[in-house]
């Protein structure tokens, strides 16, 4: 398949240690929810990750979804695994969690 | 009150998890789209269910209960899932 096929999804949530599906850019975010994502990355100092724009590639856009089996968007890849959407970014921020996870990878927030 | 996807959400989420309590918030007007128009919804749910489950897969429970209305009309669902002890020692997170 294309882009959003099982392998292709793969390859892209081991390309980097932090990678994101979200509805826009960084730079331009166009949902709420994938801007959230973006602020709490950038409140841990997070600047260097992989964020894939799911508006521009429909297919990505569903492959992304089956694979998780999760059925929205942003979500959130941390060393290949998935850690959730923007609801449990903001609790993994709130409660330390996510320093614990970003430790893990050799990011200091 | 809400619209019948509001209503379907509050049956559904009762039948699968029994909460003890349960909120359940049409955000759709504060995203575009025409008047009525029902896809955006943010749900609080205290249930027993979640004791002892990660949060990922106490939304995945909440995902399950509202498959067919995920891959149709609803886009988005904010989701916050508490056990009644942690409801009844923060009730505000």
């Amino acid at each position: 398949g294309g882009s959003g096929s099982r392998e292709a999804v793969e390859r892209l949530v081991r390309e980097h240690p932090v990678v994101v599906f979200m509805k826009g850019s960084p730079a331009q975010p166009l949902c709420g929810f994938s801007n959230a994502v973006v602020q709490i990355l950038r409140l841990h100092g997070v600047e260097d990750y992989r964020a894939h724009d799911v508006l521009q590639d429909p297919d990505l856009r569903q492959g992304i979804k089956d694979y998780s089996n999760w059925p929205t968007i942003p979500q959130v890849y941390l060393n290949g695994e998935f850690v959730g959407g923007c609801d449990i970014l903001l609790q993994m921020h709130q409660n330390g969690d996510l320093v614990e996870e970003l430790k893990k990878l050799g990011i200091r927030s | 009150a809400g619209g019948p996807l509001a209503h379907t959400i509050r049956a559904k989420l009762t039948a699968a998890l029994q909460p003890t309590h349960l909120e359940v918030r049409d955000d759709s007007p504060r995203h575009g789209g025409p008047p009525g128009a029902e896809t955006h919804f943010g749900v609080l749910v205290v249930s027993e269910r979640f004791a002892g489950l990660p949060l990922l897969q106490r939304h995945r429970l909440v995902h399950e209960a509202l498959r067919t209305e995920l891959a149709g009309p609803l886009h988005a669902l904010q989701v916050i899932a508490r056990t009644p002890q942690q409801w009844q020692s923060d009730p505000h997170a």
